[in-house]
């Protein structure tokens, strides 16, 4: 368990709440993730994951509560510029190469002097001139993120990033990850698998779109009493739910 | 062929229309609104087309077809000097006037033949053959009537018309050919545009987009430049291409042509990418093509004139940019017209402010519809 470098947040959630009609998807979340951490966002399907992320790149304006980023309260366009951001799907023109994706998402978000670097990084350089649409999808969801790091943001947000990822690529884009943050980037990952969760600095365990607990994993399990983190899950939601 | 499996087919088919309200109302409300139209463009009563009369005969049958021709009902403008008239038919007051000259009513009892000289305006044929109708018929009754009954066999009816733009050398692509290039621009433009945004958000891009320090705006300003470069060159193509291959007639500068081409594709692209908006799927971006083109196709006077058309009609007519620019297209392309011309300067500036228009429409539009 690596220490935040120096306390510092990289995000800091207060009072988030958010509805789409009806449907309340974020119930007032509170949350602090600090500088140079793996932070792991964990729930199931629909408990407001996704919505939380499209929270700190200012997709989603909340209907009350306050996103501060890198030290600057959202909505803020300027800041966006050292955030990275994986969507889900592998969000990529199918009809571009991999270097014209990488090309075109580097001018957007400042710069194109990385791009060597991001393909190097998800091992993609012999792959460059590859139309997209005719990659697999491990090597999409590579080219995928390459696309979220080139302008070497200080914040990655990765949602969901080894859904339908075979084990030994989920096992290297952690190790990758992992790389990143030995370098000072901050990772805050949605997951809904356990043992990705395991890998995490810090998680934060979601449902309902309230946050149910936070802490290191064996923080999480000494409050659960229990030495699963899937059985933690499980308690915690049900002390949620009653 | 298994009747129960078809049939799960045909319902399943069923049901999920009836979840796509839009599909519907298009279905059943597009054909009533284009029918429609077309009914009050054929059989609406639109104004008679204005037609003047200049009586230069001394003889009495000068008198009496004149007084005839501003009674009958397709002629509503009354007498006037010939100066006057060839300056309204000019900017456009008059449809047509009909001259008598000097030797009518002599040339009436020598030769049994009048010669009226009709002058049209030339660039409507339909106008102008509505015009020498009303003329002849109103002459032959009155001329029959008039002479009829002082004994003198009925004189036969030649009337010389004259255009003032276009005329007979000139056949039906070059009348409709000016205002067709532009709807041909216009149209492909605005579906390529409207596709490709959706896909935009389709694929998920889109978000990325939004998630990076790109303005809304710089979004929208992007996208216009590229696909107008790509609409310049489709214009350079077929302005080429009428002009040169199939040799539509044009009396004006063909640069002006391209400006007013220029301008018609940018509306298109900032109109497509402002609809795309409102669309989920590329099915229901498709269904704007009928919403978007098929009213302006009918009303934006490119087959039909907006003057011929009912009040509330030509209302509908002023307000949609490919009314401007075809009309624009017409004037350069058959009178000549150029830039010191201030139908076409308005014609320029209400499809420049619509551009904007669109550009603003599409940029404060796009946050909200983040997929």
């Amino acid at each position: 368990m690596r220490e935040a470098s120096d306390g510092a947040l990289a995000v800091e959630v207060d009072g988030v709440v958010k509805n789409f009609g009806r449907i309340r998807a974020l119930d007032g979340v509170q949350l602090a993730v600090r500088q140079g951490e793996v932070f792991g966002l964990l729930g199931p399907n629909g408990s407001g994951k996704t919505t939380l992320i499209r929270c700190m790149v200012g997709l989603v304006v909340p209907d009350a509560g306050t996103v501060t980023v890198l030290g600057r309260r959202l909505p803020d366009l300027g800041v966006l510029s050292r955030v990275g951001y994986m969507t889900q799907a592998a969000a990529l023109y199918p009809d571009l190469s991999v270097l014209e994706n990488l090309r075109f998402f580097a001018a957007i978000s400042g710069g194109d002097r990385h791009v060597n670097e991001a393909l190097e990084f998800v091992e993609l350089a012999d792959r460059r001139h590859s139309v997209v649409a005719t990659l697999s999808g491990g090597m999409r969801t590579r080219a995928s993120l390459a696309c979220a790091i080139v302008h070497r943001p200080e914040l990655l947000l990765l949602d969901e990033p080894t859904v339908g990822i075979d084990p030994l690529l989920r096992a290297q884009l952690w190790g990758r990850f992992r790389e990143m943050t030995e370098s000072g980037t901050t990772i805050i990952v949605s997951s809904h698998v356990m043992d990705e969760a395991a890998r995490c600095d810090r998680l934060g365990l979601i449902l309902f779109g309230r946050l149910l607990a936070e802490g290191s994993v064996a923080e999480l399990l000494s409050i659960a009493r229990t030495d699963r983190l899937e059985d933690a899950f499980l308690k915690l939601s049900q002390v949620e739910s009653r | 062929m298994n009747a129960h499996r078809v049939l799960a087919i045909t319902r399943r088919l069923l049901q999920q229309f009836r979840r796509d309200r839009r599909t519907l109302g298009l279905l059943f409300g597009a054909p009533l609104v284009i029918l429609g139209l077309l009914y009050f463009l054929f059989r609406g009563s639109g104004p008679n087309p204005a037609i003047g009369v200049v009586n230069l005969d001394q003889g009495p049958l000068g008198a009496a077809v004149a007084s005839r021709l501003e009674a009958s009902s397709g002629v509503d403008n009354g007498r006037l000097d010939a100066d006057t008239a060839a300056a309204r038919l000019k900017d456009g007051r008059l449809a047509g006037y009909v001259v008598l000259p000097a030797d009518f009513s002599l040339s009436a009892a020598r030769d049994g033949v009048i010669r009226p000289q009709i002058h049209v305006e030339g660039s409507q044929p339909g106008q102008s053959a509505a015009v020498v109708q009303a003329v002849s018929r109103a002459l032959a009754g009155t001329a029959a009537s008039q002479l009829g009954s002082s004994g003198i066999r009925a004189p036969v009816v030649e009337p010389a018309v004259s255009y003032l733009y276009g005329g007979p050398s000139l056949d039906t692509l070059d009348y409709f050919g000016g205002a067709f290039v532009g709807l041909v621009v216009f149209f492909l433009v605005f579906v390529i545009t409207c596709v490709s945004f959706l896909r935009e958000r389709s694929q998920g891009t889109l978000e990325r987009l939004m998630a990076s320090p790109l303005r809304r705006v710089e979004i929208v300003v992007g996208y216009m430049l590229g696909f107008t470069l790509l609409a310049l060159a489709q214009a350079v193509e077929v302005i080429v291409f009428a002009l040169a291959v199939l040799k539509i007639h044009n009396s004006g500068n063909v640069l002006l042509i391209f400006g007013i081409e220029t301008l018609l594709a940018l509306a298109a692209v900032n109109l497509g990418i402002f609809l795309s908006m409102f669309a989920r799927t590329e099915f229901q971006a498709v269904q704007f093509i009928p919403l978007v083109i098929a009213p302006q196709l009918l009303l934006s006077g490119i087959v039909f004139p907006v003057s011929s058309e009912p009040g509330w009609m030509q209302a509908i007519s002023n307000v949609l940019p490919l009314t401007y620019a075809a009309n624009g297209l017409h004037d350069v392309m058959l009178k000549g017209a150029d830039l010191g011309w201030s139908a076409i300067q308005l014609d320029i500036g209400v499809v420049l402010a619509f551009c904007l228009l669109a550009v603003v429409a599409a940029a404060a539009t796009l946050r909200r519809r983040v997929a």
